[in-house]
């Protein structure tokens, strides 16, 4: 196994890096890009919103916060406390910096456990030197590693925005249901769904993760594997011990799926009941689901960003609007179900590739979308070292990244561009995502069919 | 069964997709196509000045000389009397206020708003980042120095009779006021005379500031300030405004400050709308007699910005068409006479006649002469584009959005003559009339025609749909050699070395060409520190210009012997590039993405650049090879590509290139270490986004050209 030299030295180095970095927000002035920063996780919006707040006034009056009641709560007061010689938000940074810190902890845990699992079911399999072979590195520390140095999740947390805690609820769903703690699982998609929408279709990767158990190769392979070793090998001893994995394997029971729900619907309602008493008075919370998840989803925001909705809905006649909602919300809703069907075997990677494809439709979309679903592709560098074109998607990142402040400065600023300047990079990106998700799920399932491979020979 | 296996897998993926097999295909011949692409490039770079079109106006809202020009005799003789008066306070020592409040005061006699703008001139200081923002120069005002010195400029705004206020035409006159000379003191004049003219005419819809810019510090300096101070309101509580404020009091004695017009305030600061265009306005003298008056347009704004066509159209179309002048714009002299450029332009003459032989309806007619002076004027148009320095202190308008050229007349004769002076003056009266009489027409900005174009004429333009074909064609091959290494056979050609080792195991096999496809990786990492370090090289000016009294020389000296250790230092933490797992191969196709990924950003922030500097930064990358592979390949072969690769490595680096360069053209007795400093310094001064593509996409790629060349 490729062992990583001094993690903790890494981690501890970007988290100074990320300290350095919040002491200069105004010579960076990240807040104020529209790749990082989007109309529902702006700090200054949430600084809008308390203020409004405070003045006795609904947070949501004007079109300036759609954020949830909770957050304005929470890091609210954090957004005014401003002691002498600091920058505007520096405790709220600090506190994004933590938030990062404790999400890539989780993804390390969650890697650790994927690992564990995935040498047993190869053990199982008797296809332990492939293991040996493929000198595989360590997915958890890896993984927690490309999340905490990856250029995208630096800026985000840097540039004064909630994504980091929108990203931490949504990792620490993925975690509580890979240690099958449903009241955890529960917890994070619950606040992640309450925060941003997107990550309720998480729940089928979370459910399967709670009722089948995690990443490992598919259930027909340990049949065949039982078949064969009954069949062939007579040793007791042998049999016993596979049946036993095997059953575990196959072993899908809707009791934590239950447990699950009943958990979500409790923290939902108390979700719901904190919001409407930070909301009484102010508007209540059909205002709230208005502004926030209405908001969401019917796009009604067109400033650009990096997504592709903004620039079809300033283009698309009012009388078609309705329809087209429709369909570009549905878009998202009618691959859960094939891919579920595929990947079942695989929920985490399937989680991976839920939050990939809905970072590219969703309406709001920012480069901290991509750092969540980038930091847990490192989750399957094992699995996924075979990756057809990582050059070319790694090359393509950078050039997106890069090409897009500058179009918006020709666009915005120099005036001599204009917004098809600035959407051309919003298509190329999405186009990059869409390569990213079918090389990484085309990649997966021929790693499936090696393993059958290996197996039958 | 292990080559079954391996064929299987390709064969299907290639069966499947088109686009892919299309792919490999162009991989598989990237010798053939980056010759041939390459070559293309060229050509099509040179064919520019053929493909040039005729420029016509596509505002139809302009309708410029659709009016007869009002400005006659009496607004001449009205010119004449002010340049006199200018002149008489000419030989009176005096303030240096005196010009300015001699022109304040006839803007006010016109009727005009008048106010006096005071501004510091601003240091010279490194901030090559701030290209990217909004507001060009944000500068730091020194407190203890320069209280002494500040220039005023003076203001007047009609108020236009059929206009809301919202927009403005701004004509401006850059002027010494410590030393003027004739042919500043007629050009205050003749925009005086316009500006009279216009507090007269009933036509007006927009406002027309005239800004008498006091280019003591230079002309751009004093625009600039003033459209600083336009653009974003100041309030008391800034300090800035409080420097120049206590400045005041302790000159209070000169009386600098107690310039008052008709007992208004003169030194509040008034604003017009939005500007529509500016026009700024000059005479030269030139030595040489001519027959006719000449106009010479400049253009070019920082970091390669150019004014929309359609504002340069209608100032040709009134200078040619009405008033009769020549027209020029900037071209290259040397290349004028060049013998080589000659030929270049027989040989498309005779290509366009046998053109034109085979269909008539290719309008490609040019003389050899045509090209040669067409070539001549794109290189020099592609030259100020690619320094991003501006030409003039119209650049200072680009940075706000707002179209601005500077119009530079020059007489046929000698100035002392009243006669030839009384008509030159209305002809460019006329001319300037006439253009603000069209920008007075536009209903919206200026967005119909081009602001991405080189001039070849002063008539004559290449829009960008033409310009790019010949870049595009330039670094085609670039990403197309650098996937090469990962194409099929390459990719099991690199990791066979262990899989050898176990033949008939295939799972180890598989499992190396796996590992393979990330095997970039260690190659990235060496790109990566490269970058850094460019990084550090990069900003390494801004801790030395802190350092006072340091000549060039020494600078110059410095900054290579502390960029060299820097890199030492990080070979020392990061590890040397040659380590094992790194192989050149790899290496190349890395550096080669990199250095696409730079040109093509640098071809959107200043094209002119990227066009430049792919001339020299493709090949390099396509021709890189380490000198201890060339054994393989057949003697003449090998000293060709030994030669080219040692040519490119010493012209590759920017400083020997600009040695070279300024040996060539000046002499090389004259050329000093220190020149490529200042050079620097001048860049970075401006803001010149060529400064960054010097030193993060040139430098780290002729780094790792040199690290390839050097490979064991």
């Amino acid at each position: 196994m490729t062992r990583i030299r001094c993690y903790w030295g890494w981690v501890a180095a970007a988290i100074a890096f990320r300290l350095l970095l919040i002491c200069f927000p105004e010579n960076l002035n990240l807040g104020s890009r529209p790749e990082v920063a989007t109309p529902l996780t702006s700090l200054r919006r949430l600084a809008e919103g308390y203020w409004l707040k405070q003045s006795s006034m609904s947070p949501y009056a004007g079109s300036m916060y759609h954020g949830s009641p909770l957050l304005l709560s929470i890091l609210g007061p954090l957004t005014i406390t401003r002691s002498e010689g600091q920058p505007a938000h520096f405790s709220c940074s600090l506190m994004f910096v933590i938030v990062d810190f404790v999400t890539a902890m989780l993804i390390h845990a969650t890697g650790q456990k994927l690992m564990t699992k995935c040498h047993q079911s190869l053990q199982f399999l008797n296809l332990s030197k492939l293991v040996e072979a493929s000198g595989n590195v360590d997915a958890g520390k890896f993984a927690s590693l490309v999340f905490l140095w990856n250029p995208l999740t630096i800026v985000t947390c840097v540039g004064s925005t909630t994504t980091p805690i929108d990203n931490f609820m949504v990792v620490l769903a993925i975690f509580g249901a890979c240690s099958r703690l449903a009241p955890l699982a529960a917890f994070g998609w619950v606040i992640a769904t309450h925060l941003s929408l997107y990550p309720v279709i998480l729940i089928v990767p979370l459910i399967l993760l709670l009722c089948h158990g995690l990443d490992a190769p598919p259930s027909k392979l340990f049949q065949q594997k039982n078949s064969d070793a009954s069949g062939s090998s007579p040793s007791s001893h042998s049999h016993a011990k596979s049946t036993q994995t095997g059953i575990q394997a196959h072993y899908f029971s809707w009791r934590p799926a239950l447990h699950f729900l009943l958990w979500a619907s409790i923290w939902s309602c108390y979700v719901l009941f904190l919001s409407s008493i930070s909301l009484k008075g102010l508007g209540g919370l059909l205002e709230m689901f208005k502004k926030t998840h209405g908001f969401i989803l019917t796009v009604q925001d067109l400033s650009p960003n990096i997504g592709v909705l903004w620039y079809f809905f300033a283009e698309v006649f009012d009388f078609f609007r309705n329809f087209f909602l429709i369909v570009f919300n549905m878009n998202i809703l009618f691959m859960l179900l094939p891919l579920a069907m595929r990947l079942k075997h695989r929920p985490c990677f399937l989680a991976f590739v839920y939050l990939a494809i809905s970072s590219m439709l969703k309406s709001y979309p920012s480069v901290g979308d991509a750092a969540l679903y980038l930091g847990l592709l490192g989750l399957f560098a094992n699995e996924l070292a075979g990756m057809q074109f990582s050059f070319f998607l790694f090359c393509g990142y950078i050039g997106v990244s890069l090409l897009s402040p500058v179009m918006h400065n020709l666009w915005i600023w120099r005036g001599t561009g204009n917004a098809n300047f600035y959407f051309a990079t919003g298509i190329a990106y999405a186009c990059l995502q869409t390569v990213l998700v079918v090389e990484s799920v085309s990649t997966m399932l021929k790693y499936d069919r090696m393993l059958r491979k290996h197996i039958t020979t | 069964m292990a080559t079954e296996e391996k064929e299987k897998p390709k064969g299907g993926a290639a069966r499947s997709r088109l686009i892919v097999r299309l792919g490999a295909f162009l991989v598989s011949h990237n010798l053939f196509v980056s010759v041939v692409c390459c070559i293309a490039g060229f050509i099509a770079l040179l064919l520019l000045p053929v493909l040039a079109k005729n420029t016509y106006i596509s505002e139809n809202a302009l309708m410029p000389g659709s009016a007869n020009p009002a400005f006659s005799a009496q607004d001449v003789m009205e010119a004449n009397r002010f340049v006199k008066d200018i002149i008489d306070q000419r030989t009176i020592e005096g303030t240096g206020i005196e010009i300015p409040r001699l022109v304040g005061q006839h803007m006010a006699g016109v009727g005009a708003e008048v106010y006096y703008h005071k501004f510091l001139p601003h240091k010279n200081q490194f901030h090559p980042l701030h290209f990217f923002s909004c507001t060009p120069n944000t500068v730091t005002v020194q407190n203890n120095s320069s209280c002494a010195s500040f220039g005023v400029n003076s203001v007047g705004i009609i108020r236009a009779p059929r206009g809301d206020g919202k927009e403005a035409i701004v004509l401006v006159t850059p002027y010494n006021p410590w030393k003027i000379e004739l042919s500043e003191a007629l050009s205050l004049g003749l925009a005086f005379s316009i500006f009279s003219l216009l507090s007269q005419v009933s036509w007006l819809a927009k406002d027309v500031v005239w800004l008498a810019a006091d280019s003591q510090f230079g002309e751009y300096t004093s625009v600039s300030a003033w459209l600083k101070d336009y653009h974003s309101p100041v309030f008391f509580s800034e300090s800035r405004k409080m420097n120049v404020d206590v400045c005041h009091e302790s000159n209070s004695h000169q009386d600098r400050n107690h310039i008052t017009v008709k007992g208004e305030n003169a030194n509040a600061f008034r604003r017009a709308g939005t500007m529509a265009a500016a026009l700024v306005l000059k005479v030269l003298e030139k030595k040489e007699r001519q027959e006719r008056d000449s106009l010479t347009i400049y253009a070019e704004a920082s970091n390669g910005q150019m004014p929309n066509l359609d504002l340069i159209n209608i100032v040709h179309y009134l200078a040619v068409h009405r008033q009769g002048l020549r027209v020029k714009i900037a071209t290259i002299g040397s290349l004028l006479n060049s013998v080589w450029l000659r030929s270049v332009g027989e040989i498309v003459q005779r290509l366009c006649r046998v053109a034109k032989s085979l269909d008539p309806r290719w309008k490609y007619d040019i003389t050899s002469a045509d090209y040669v002076e067409g070539s001549a004027t794109l290189a020099s148009s592609m030259y100020h584009q690619a320094i991003g320095v501006p030409t003039g202190s119209h650049g200072a308008f680009r940075d706000y959005q707002v179209d601005a050229v500077t119009l530079e007349l020059s007489p046929g004769f000698s100035l002392k003559n009243e006669n030839s002076q009384s008509a030159f003056f209305l002809r460019g009266g006329r001319l300037i009339e006439g253009v603000i009489r069209s920008v007075n027409n536009l209903l919206e900005k200026f967005h119909q025609s081009f602001f991405l174009y080189f001039l070849t004429a002063p008539n004559k333009f290449v829009s960008v749909g033409v310009y790019m074909i010949a870049f595009a064609l330039l670094i085609a091959p670039l990403p197309i050699v650098a996937v090469a290494p990962f194409s099929g056979k390459n990719e099991i050609r690199l990791s066979t070395d262990k899989g050898n080792q176990t033949p008939g195991y295939t799972c180890t096999d598989e499992i190396e060409i796996s590992i393979g496809s990330w095997k970039w990786l260690h190659a990235a990492k060496v790109v990566f520190m490269t970058h850094l370090w460019a990084v550090i090289v990069l900003l390494l000016p801004y801790f030395m210009s802190q350092i006072p009294y340091i000549s060039p020389t020494t600078s110059m000296l410095v900054w290579v012997a502390v960029a060299t250790s820097a890199l030492l230092i990080l070979y020392l933490i990061l590890g040397s590039p040659y380590s094992n797992d790194c192989e050149w191969v790899l290496l190349k196709s890395v550096m080669i993405a990199a250095a696409f990924i730079g040109l093509g950003l640098m071809s959107i922030i200043n094209f002119s650049t990227a066009q430049i500097g792919a001339l020299i930064v493709v090949p390099m990358c396509l021709i890189v090879r380490p000198l201890k592979r060339h054994k393989e390949v057949a003697l003449c072969m090998r000293v060709m590509l030994m030669t080219c690769n040692l040519v490119l490595a010493v012209i590759g680096f920017p400083p020997t290139a600009l040695l070279i360069l300024k040996g060539l053209s000046e002499g090389f007795g004259r050329v000093g270490i220190g020149d490529f400093w200042v050079w620097a310094e001048f860049l970075w001064i401006w803001n010149s986004a060529t400064y960054l593509y010097l030193l993060l996409v040139h430098l780290p790629c002729w780094a790792l050209y040199v690290h390839i060349l050097l490979h064991p």
